[in-house]
């Protein structure tokens, strides 16, 4: 089947499609008016004919967008009588802790919108006050004499019983039929009061636009004969239906960065590596994921927007670490002299001081450039000319002259700090999980990640990096390669051992109906589907819990001996240590259900015989490395020219269209039969 | 207190900045480490914790990000201690020591900390500790907020420096005591296994730093990242004009003599580039739990310097070297044994904001007005059905002050408290025999001005069962200040709702106040203060205030 996935950025529109078995791939700008124009030039540029296309891929950041920009629809939210004010409470902390100016996140709605309706649920989801007719049809009055355009309910302890959130939601949508209704029960059945009112106002919020949004995309589609199937790529690693979007737009916040990270994970499936870290190192930023028998590691819990003043989203995402440490990340030394990279960076333009468009900032591609490692000539498949004499004037300036270092030492000490705090993010995203990085194999890829991704790797001793094909639309092809996925959870909270039987098999039950619903409604085959329930589990007493895989009911209402075993040795992996005497707690019971592609043109391109489309020469330059005074004689390879099986040792610099990959004295690498580099590195 | 520059010169700037990267991120470490595995609200909800890397002199390396703020820099005294009683030649590999000595800490006795001696290549080169808050020690307090104490001995079991492991072997007997003289066992327990674990992790990635650039390499390194720090915070203190600066307030009592209110009042000196805090005039320690040890005051004083000189630095041993505190002995924040601390943190808060008023005038762009004031917080104690003991404990935002150009924030956590959460109002009702009736923002409660203080919050807690309520509320004689014309916030205040029907009672202060099944407790947190003439206020601002009801109409006319 032909397939393409499309990825909108802030900046640039990626395209990466696999066209009668050969990867095809087109870059071009933004069109923020109207994003499907950008849509329509990537797909011209590809030379791809829409109505001979199975299925259209798309990931966009128009939700995340519309948040930050603050740009969403007039929003209401019905709450339970005594509680209109929970989501501008929030949690009440402040992590600016000494900032007397501190600001903590702003609703994205009026308090003059936000209505009580008289109600009331207890834990157990039993109603202490009943919803009246008459209150509904004042709340529904309310809203709608408001002229909202969209509508949050989130009520007291619904995700135990959506009886109300449902009846007021009935009213609503009989009401009004254009009105876009989000109920906290349908996008997230889980407690604590706040987390899950900001992520359902925040679908109420981007709703109606990615709701036109979509719906125009389609429109021209339709126009333009393409019969196949759209699919979204989502924050949770999955992808879902058109339809599936417009209803849950708030699960594609954060769609772009998490696609790389499912392809690395196939990758390894592929290579058969039990442990990896993805390392996505771009313009701006480096993201790391943990990848664990082939898929990226899923955690509850994001904030969109800056960590202390942004909005909370409660459902899950691909847990990325990410560091401001890219290829343009400015050095800069402070009024004491000290030398930092970052996070602050030059952005496309002007860009690096290499890029020769007046700039004098030096960012790390000029101490890449003037330490040697960029060719200044290939640099975007040589589109791009690079200016070294600019890249050394911004250094000398800004960190040499300051610090008395000479040029080259202060690009050196410009590329180690870099890597240094790529590598202090990288661990963090392993250690954090229990993973010793010695026992993990860096998946490197991005503009620059291939450029970093051994230094970063040997700071932290981990033994193995592999480059893959195409590292530089590695994210857009991950698009191509992953599942349908849909999460559900349902809070219950009880001793292990003391928990009731049928309720906990009602909780089963229930949340493998709701599945079975979601599967039919995007047309996904019950037979292909996989099934994964998780206990959220913790000693009595803690807060946090861990997600511990269950096969169904009786594992925690049977012999639990089982169930804590696995508990205990994944506390211990965590956090160093257990306490088998003691009881488990469980909080939630989370559903995961997946759904394999059909095909796998995608991942047949990576693991497919790798040979050589060029016959480019190896040449040499001198380039930096340790010693700012000595640089050393290193091999230049030219990445399509070498074959399967070709094995060399650094120091060399391998190029290729558009993406460096630097190897160090004393690392080993080779080509693999189906064309990734894998790097040995030296320590 | 000259910087130190001596061995400073030794290290590279591209060496300093991956020492300094690196130290932080290992005490951020450990603060996950500990925060995610523990059994206490207090510390996986308050964050009321600290960790950090210590040098054998008990300077502070590197401290974590997101823990408390008044944990500045403190846990040094701790190991002072410790090295003091055993010698730098008494610790061996695999010990881990305990210690809460009030005298010492100068804090309440929940306040636990742990360390562990860093050993590289055969030698003592660091500690590794942390300090958390548990959620009970023993003795006569239950939860927070209790006035009854007048002594440290009735406030809890004290170990002052005790080995609770030794080369690697548990002390059962300590152990025991532990477990036989707290309410709540498995969560102490629970959360020193957490914080052992901690410093372990930490001692193991300060060893791998040594074992990268050597261990001389390293100390130079640490050395400038204070020098640096040093000068960064008195290139801002120099912009200061030099002056003398005094300001005072007042506590409303300490909760037994409700008659008396306690002074708070401090003078500053800024000369060039530092800056002392003279406590001098500060009311004596009292007779009741208000009180603190050393720390408390320098904790004050640090918090209000590092909030105008250098919020975004990490914590060190740099960022105070401009700073003199003096401190004489037997005041409200440096109280000699055997006072008792049981609400130690209380007159911070207040003294944190005198500060700030005293510098106001010379710095009206830096500095907001007076927040809600005090820590916020309600504890309920009982027994279930099932013959359960449980403890609920929440922590309350309120208002802060109006700023130079906007409004105060509603509803925010205390001066003292940085990352530190309210509970969800479902988790609690899980939890707990309650129902909590409302939660919400306290219209009228910011105090007036062209930028409003932010408002404070309501939450009422309906018992389901018997039970008994510490409240704690300060500053209600003296509510939040306005500055340069702005208005008082509206003052801290509980209602307590009887079922038997008898008149409801209005609570500032009061320990174990018991409570029938039915019985509710509502309580009402301040608003902070205004900054600037309320005339002056924005006509938009006005109306949308009256539009969204954030203040009430006779205010805003």
């Amino acid at each position: 089947m032909n397939m393409v996935g499309v990825d909108i950025g802030g900046t640039f529109t990626d395209l990466v499609g696999v066209l009668d078995g050969e990867i095809v791939s087109s870059k071009t700008s933004t069109t923020p008016a109207d994003p499907s124009e950008g849509v329509a030039e990537s797909l011209r540029l590809a030379k791809c004919d829409l109505p001979g296309l199975g299925e259209l891929l798309h990931g966009s950041t128009i939700a995340i967008n519309t948040v930050l920009e603050r740009k969403g629809a007039k929003t209401a939210l019905i709450t339970t009588k005594g509680f209109r004010d929970v989501y501008a409470i929030g949690r009440g902390n402040r992590i600016e802790a000494f900032n007397l100016f501190f600001h903590r996140p702003k609703p994205l709605v009026a308090r003059h919108l936000t209505f009580e309706v008289d109600e009331r649920l207890d834990p157990a989801g039993r109603a202490l006050k009943e919803l009246s007719r008459g209150g509904i049809d004042a709340v529904v009055k309310a809203v709608l004499d408001a002229n909202a355009a969209s509508v949050a309910v989130c009520l007291l302890h619904s995700y135990a019983n959506p009886a109300h959130e449902r009846a007021i939601g009935e009213a609503l949508r009989e009401a009004s039929p254009g009105l876009f209704v989000t109920l906290s029960h349908e996008i997230l059945r889980e407690f604590r009061e706040y987390e899950r009112t900001s992520t359902t106002v925040l679908n109420a919020y981007v709703g109606p636009r990615v709701r036109d949004y979509l719906g125009n995309l389609e429109t021209w589609l339709r126009g333009e004969r393409f019969s196949g199937k759209m699919r979204l790529m989502r924050s949770n690693g999955g992808v879902m239906s058109a339809s599936m979007a417009r209803s849950q737009p708030v699960s594609m916040m954060e769609s772009g960065p998490v696609a790389g990270m499912i392809a690395a994970g196939i990758l390894c499936k592929q290579l058969g590596i039990e442990q990896a870290i993805g390392f996505d190192m771009g313009g701006t930023t480096a993201k790391s994921s943990l990848i664990l028998h082939g898929a990226p590691a899923v955690e509850e819990g994001y904030v969109i927007g800056p960590l202390a003043s942004g909005q909370p989203m409660q459902l899950p995402v691909v847990d990325i670490v990410e560091v401001g440490t890219g290829g343009g990340s400015i050095a800069w030394v402070d009024d004491t002299g000290g030398l930092h990279v970052g996070p602050q960076s030059a952005g496309a333009d002007p860009g690096p001081a290499c890029y020769g468009r007046g700039s004098d900032t030096p960012v790390i591609t000029d101490a890449d450039l003037v330490l040697g490692r960029i060719n200044p000539k290939r640099f975007l498949n040589g589109g791009m000319p690079l200016d070294v004499e600019a890249a050394r004037g911004a250094i000398k300036a800004k960190v040499a002259d300051p610090l008395k270092l000479s040029v080259e030492e202060a690009a050196i000490g410009v590329a180690t700090i870099a890597d240094a705090n790529m590598s202090l993010s990288v661990r963090a995203v392993s250690v954090n999980k229990g993973v010793d990085p010695r026992e993990t194999t860096m998946i490197a890829f991005g503009g620059a990640g291939p450029m970093h991704a051994v230094a970063v790797a040997r700071e932290i001793f981990i033994p193995r990096v592999i480059i893959p094909k195409l590292p530089g639309a590695f994210s857009a092809l991950g698009m191509l390669m992953a599942s349908w996925r849909q999460d559900f959870v349902r809070t219950i909270v009880g001793r292990l051992g003391q928990l009731d039987p049928s309720g906990v098999a009602t909780i089963f039950k229930e949340l493998a109906a709701a599945g079975d619903e979601q599967l039919k409604l995007d047309g996904v085959a019950r037979g292909i589907a996989k099934t994964q329930f998780n206990a959220d589990l913790r000693y009595v007493g803690q807060e946090h819990a861990l997600h511990i895989p269950v096969d169904g009911p009786d594992m925690l209402t049977g012999d639990v001996s089982k169930i804590r075993e696995l508990f205990h040795v994944e506390h211990d992996q965590r956090y160093g240590q257990a306490a088998a005497e003691e009881a488990l707690e469980i909080v939630n019971i989370r559903l995961v259900l997946t759904a394999p592609r059909a095909d796998t043109v995608a991942e047949e391109s990576m693991s497919r015989p790798w040979t050589p489309t060029s016959d480019a020469p190896e040449t040499s330059r001198k380039v930096v490395f340790g010693d700012p005074e000595k640089p050393v004689d290193a091999r230049i390879l030219w990445r399509p020219s070498l074959p399967a099986g070709f094995v060399f040792d650094g120091p060399a610099v391998v190029e290729e269209p558009n993406s460096t990959i630097l190897i160090h004295p004393g690392d080993k690498a080779r080509v693999t039969d189906a064309g990734h580099l894998v790097i040995d590195v030296a320590f | 207190m000259t910087p130190e520059t001596s061995s400073a010169a030794e290290a590279h700037p591209i060496t300093v900045e991956v020492v300094r990267n690196a130290i932080v991120a290992y005490a951020d470490e450990m603060g996950n480490a500990l925060c995610k595995a523990a059994y206490n609200m207090m510390i996986y909800e308050v964050r009321d914790y600290c960790c950090g890397l210590i040098d054998l002199q008990g300077r502070m390396i590197s401290q974590n990000r997101g823990g408390l703020p008044i944990f500045l820099a403190d846990l040094g005294i701790a190991i002072e201690d410790g090295v003091r009683r055993w010698g730098l030649d008494g610790f061996a590999p695999g010990d881990v020591l305990i210690m809460n000595h009030g005298e010492t800490c100068g804090q309440h006795l929940n306040n636990v900390v742990l360390y562990c001696p860093v050993f590289f290549e055969g030698e003592i080169v660091a500690f590794t500790a942390n300090r958390a808050h548990w959620v009970d020690i023993g003795g006569a307090r239950i939860g927070f907020g209790s006035s009854a104490t007048t002594e440290i001995f009735a406030e809890g079991v004290q170990m002052r420096s005790l080995k609770i492991y030794e080369a690697g072997k548990r002390n059962d007997t300590l152990w025991q005591i532990i477990t036989d003289n707290t309410r709540f066992p498995d969560a102490a327990l629970g959360d020193m296994r957490a914080q052992i674990a901690s410093c372990q992790l930490g001692a193991r990635r300060y060893v791998e730093l040594l074992q990268r650039y050597g261990r001389a390499t390293v100390e130079a390194c640490v050395a400038r990242v204070w020098d640096q720090a040093d000068l960064a915070v008195r290139k801002v203190v120099e912009k200061i004009p030099d002056g003398v600066y005094t300001a005072e307030s007042f506590l409303d009592n300490d909760g037994r003599d409700l008659e008396k209110t306690l002074r708070i009042k401090v003078t500053v000196r800024v000369k060039g580039s530092t800056m002392s805090i003279d406590f001098s005039e500060m009311n004596p320690q009292t007779n009741s739990p208000v009180n603190s040890g050393r720390s408390g005051g320098v904790a004050a004083a640090r918090v209000a310097f590092k909030a105008l000189t250098s919020p975004d630095l990490d914590v060190n041993e740099g960022c105070f070297r401009s700073l003199e505190v003096i401190l004489p002995e037997g005041t409200l924040v440096s109280a000699r044994p055997p006072a008792a601390l049981g609400l130690w943190s209380i007159a911070l808060p207040t003294t944190i904001d005198t500060i700030l008023k005293a510098l106001a005038p010379a710095l009206p762009e830096a500095i907001p007005a007076a927040h809600k004031g005090d820590m916020g917080g309600c504890s309920f104690y009982g027994v279930t059905g099932d013959n359960q003991r449980f403890l609920l404990m929440n922590i309350f935002g309120g208002g802060w002050g109006g700023r130079p150009h906007e409004d105060g924030e509603d509803a925010s956590v205390s001066v003292c408290q940085g990352d530190v959460r309210n509970s969800p109002v479902e988790l609690q009702e899980i939890r707990y025999p309650f129902l909590v009736e409302n939660h919400r923002l306290r219209d009228g409660s910011g105090g007036v001005g062209k930028f409003r203080g932010g408002l404070g919050v309501e939450l009422t807690y309906k018992c389901l069962v018997p039970c008994q309520v510490n409240i704690n509320f300060e500053r209600t004689k003296l509510p939040p200040w306005g500055l340069h014309g702005g208005g008082s916030g509206g003052a801290n205040y509980a209602i307590i709702r009887h079922a038997s029907g008898a008149p409801e009672t209005r609570v500032l202060k009061g320990t174990q106040i018991p409570l029938q099944a039915g019985d509710s407790v509502a309580f009402f947190t301040a608003g902070g203060g205004g900054y600037g003439d309320p005339g002056a206020r924005s006509k938009a601002a006005v109306e949308n205030d009256l539009r969204e009801g954030f203040v009430r109409v006779s205010a805003a006319e």
